[in-house]
């Protein structure tokens, strides 16, 4: 009975693991591909893979290098500043009795519910008229306007979770307002800040749909920039998959970094919670 | 190093909104005092202390230290020591730089922290654990972190809110001891918040009792002891607690249970409670005649629940098989034992 279960159990994680592992492999493998390779049928599991793909994306005359700058510096400045604003931000709403805080959570999770296409538009014709369109400041401070919610609403609990008694030892030794922030609760939330800090920058590096109406020819994220090696007449597969691989790099890199922090940062409330460890 | 640790506390209220926590308290602690703050829950004691680490504002009335006036002094400025009942350790810091980081505070010099940090973790006997963190620590060991972290301050003004609270009954025994030592020995003036009476009485140079935001009484455990001023405070110190029982005076004389008792006072007639405690009733063939309802043993003494026509009485024995659950026993007890109280205001009511 019990081996029974257990094996629907494997078998169900291997569908799933297949399905969600299936796409990265396409395009892992294609981006190693020739076009004709890939275009071949049955599809070819064992080919000579080549780097031709990646050579013309990365130094060809549509090198993709200088989007994979924009996408850094729009994911790097969001997080930055959304890191620098909510900080300080959800220690206060955690902290403070302020009147509406209850409020102020409901309507930063709305803001994560509203569909970017409703209001997609008049960001459009606010950047427009006052020239920030094609900018990175327009971009990072449109994304702003989502990742900051989503990063305070996501670390409130984590400076709730320390003990007001801590923040009063503090002040009693002698610490000031912001000593105290920096040296006894940031250090015991950095858990949370590495979680925050991931998020925040892959929302920002994944986005999509803002920065196909914001963006123009001197800003000009990857997420769009792959449309460069669609067009009306042909696609360019092997090229189309080696920026998806390439794209794919920062998040898989990052969450190789961060997964310590992240599982750390998930489970901090049950070590606190144990007390001795 | 002269008489440091000077507290005056004038008139001073505390109100949370609607909510008075302190009604106005008047008290005066001396340089080196072991100051007890005993009462109820809620009545009051750690919104004083609060007040006094500068943690909360009054919302009137005045708090000097030394002569000085702090009133309006952040906690950050007060230079007082103070141990948590939680204890709010730094968990992601070692012990040494919990200890540390008050000096750090002060801008310390290296090697003058480093010697200070060692000296208090060895008078609190924790240099062994200096690198480990909170969490890896007992709940002895984290209570004796948060001392060394007061201690290292030399500050002349030591707050301390319930600090034994979270130990066993075993540690909280010697802890208690250990804890009078280092204050006597470190010559501070010490505030120490507890609703734990016995605690109050044997560590406390003075007290002052807490009810509903208001002190009742301060003096020497002795003499609040031996001359609690109200029925409230009667009932509140001691354990088992004072037998309070209902009597009426007739002509100054006061009148039990149809018998009057050997003193008098200088009212003359109305309604008021007579108090004397366990250990003063002596149970045997003269008195009031009794019957004993229950004996609680207690190894080497007992408590007997007695019932007798003033009501019910306990009375604490040096012998539990002295006498057995229903037997007929007589009850008696001396002049000087007896309070009297009015039952109307609860106050206390002198012998003539
Ligand atoms: N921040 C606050 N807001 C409203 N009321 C408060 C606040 N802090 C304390 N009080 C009230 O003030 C009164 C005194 O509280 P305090 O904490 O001083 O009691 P205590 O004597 O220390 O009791 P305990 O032994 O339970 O710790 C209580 O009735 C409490 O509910
Ligand atoms: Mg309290």
């Amino acid at each position: 009975m019990k081996t029974l279960r257990s094996l629907a159990i494997s078998l169900a994680v291997l569908v799933f693991i297949i399905a969600w592992v299936f796409p990265i492999l396409w395009s892992v493998l294609n981006s190693f591909k020739t076009e004709q390779d890939i275009l071949a049928y049955p599809p070819k599991f064992f080919f000579e893979p080549t780097l031709a793909a990646y050579r013309e994306v990365l130094f060809g005359s549509q090198s993709i290098l200088p989007n994979v700058w924009s996408s850094f510096v729009i994911s790097i400045g969001t997080t930055v500043l959304t890191m620098i604003l909510a900080i300080p931000a959800a220690y206060a709403l955690a902290r403070l009795r302020v009147p509406g805080k209850r409020g102020a959570g409901f309507y930063i999770l709305a803001t994560q519910m509203l569909p970017p296409v409703g209001i997609i538009i008049p960001y459009f014709l606010v950047l427009r008229n006052i020239g920030w369109m094609d900018t990175y400041q327009g971009i990072i401070i449109i994304y702003l306007s989502f990742s900051l919610p989503f990063a305070i609403w996501l670390m409130v609990s984590y400076f709730e979770d320390i003990p007001f008694e801590m923040e009063e030892a503090a002040a009693v030794d002698g610490a000031g307002r912001l000593t105290t922030l920096w040296r006894i609760i940031i250090p015991q939330v950095k858990g949370g800040i590495a979680v925050t800090v991931v998020f925040v920058f892959l929302n920002a590096w994944n986005e999509f749909l803002f920065a196909v109406v914001l963006s123009g020819n001197t800003v000009r994220p990857v997420t769009i920039a792959m449309f460069n090696f669609v067009s009306v007449e042909q696609t360019l597969w092997a090229q189309l998959a080696a920026v998806s691989v390439i794209a794919m790099l920062p998040v898989v890199v990052l969450g190789v970094i961060a997964q310590q922090h992240i599982v750390k940062g998930l489970t901090v409330g049950a070590v606190k919670g144990g007390g001795r460890r | 190093m002269t008489a440091r640790g000077h507290v005056k506390v004038e008139k001073v209220a505390k109100l949370h909104g609607q909510v008075a926590a302190l009604k106005g308290v008047d008290f005066d602690i001396r340089p080196g005092e072991f100051f007890a703050l005993l009462g109820p829950s809620g009545s009051g004691k750690s919104t004083t202390l609060r007040l006094l680490a500068g943690l909360d504002k009054p919302t009137r009335g005045r708090i000097l230290f030394d002569g000085k006036d702090v009133t309006a002094l952040d906690a950050q400025h007060r230079d007082v020591a103070m141990v948590f009942q939680s204890y709010a350790l730094y968990p992601h810091m070692t012990v040494r730089q919990n200890i540390a980081f008050p000096l750090e505070m002060a801008k310390t010099p290296k090697t003058e922290m480093a010697e200070r940090v060692e000296d208090a973790a060895r008078k609190v006997s924790i240099q062994h654990l200096l690198d480990r963190r909170p969490g890896q620590l007992s709940g002895g060991q984290q209570q004796r972190c948060a001392l060394a972290r007061a201690i290292v301050r030399r500050s002349g003004l030591f707050l301390l809110d319930e600090p034994l609270s979270n130990l066993d009954a075993k540690l909280r025994l010697e802890t208690r001891a250990e804890l009078k030592k280092l204050q006597r020995s470190l010559g501070v003036t010490a505030v120490y918040v507890t609703h734990d009476q016995e605690e109050a009485l044997t560590l406390a140079d003075r007290m002052a009792v807490f009810m509903e935001g208001e002190i009742r009484q301060i003096g020497s455990p002795a003499e609040v002891f031996a001359r609690p001023n109200s029925i409230d405070i009667a009932g509140f110190i001691g354990s088992p607690p004072m037998n309070l029982m209902k009597a009426r005076l007739d002509n100054g004389t006061p009148v039990l249970a149809g018998r009057p008792l050997p003193l008098r006072v200088k009212q003359q007639a109305g309604e008021i409670v007579v108090g004397v405690r366990p250990s003063a009733i002596t149970i045997g063939e003269e008195g009031m005649p009794a019957r004993v309802d229950l004996v609680e043993n207690l190894g080497d003494n007992a408590i007997f629940d007695l019932s007798f026509d003033g009501g019910l009485v306990r009375a604490r024995g040096p012998d539990p098989l002295a006498f057995a659950e229903g037997q007929q026993v007589a009850i008696s007890f001396d002049a000087k034992d007896i309070h009297l109280f009015d039952a109307a205001s609860g106050h206390r009511l002198e012998a003539a």
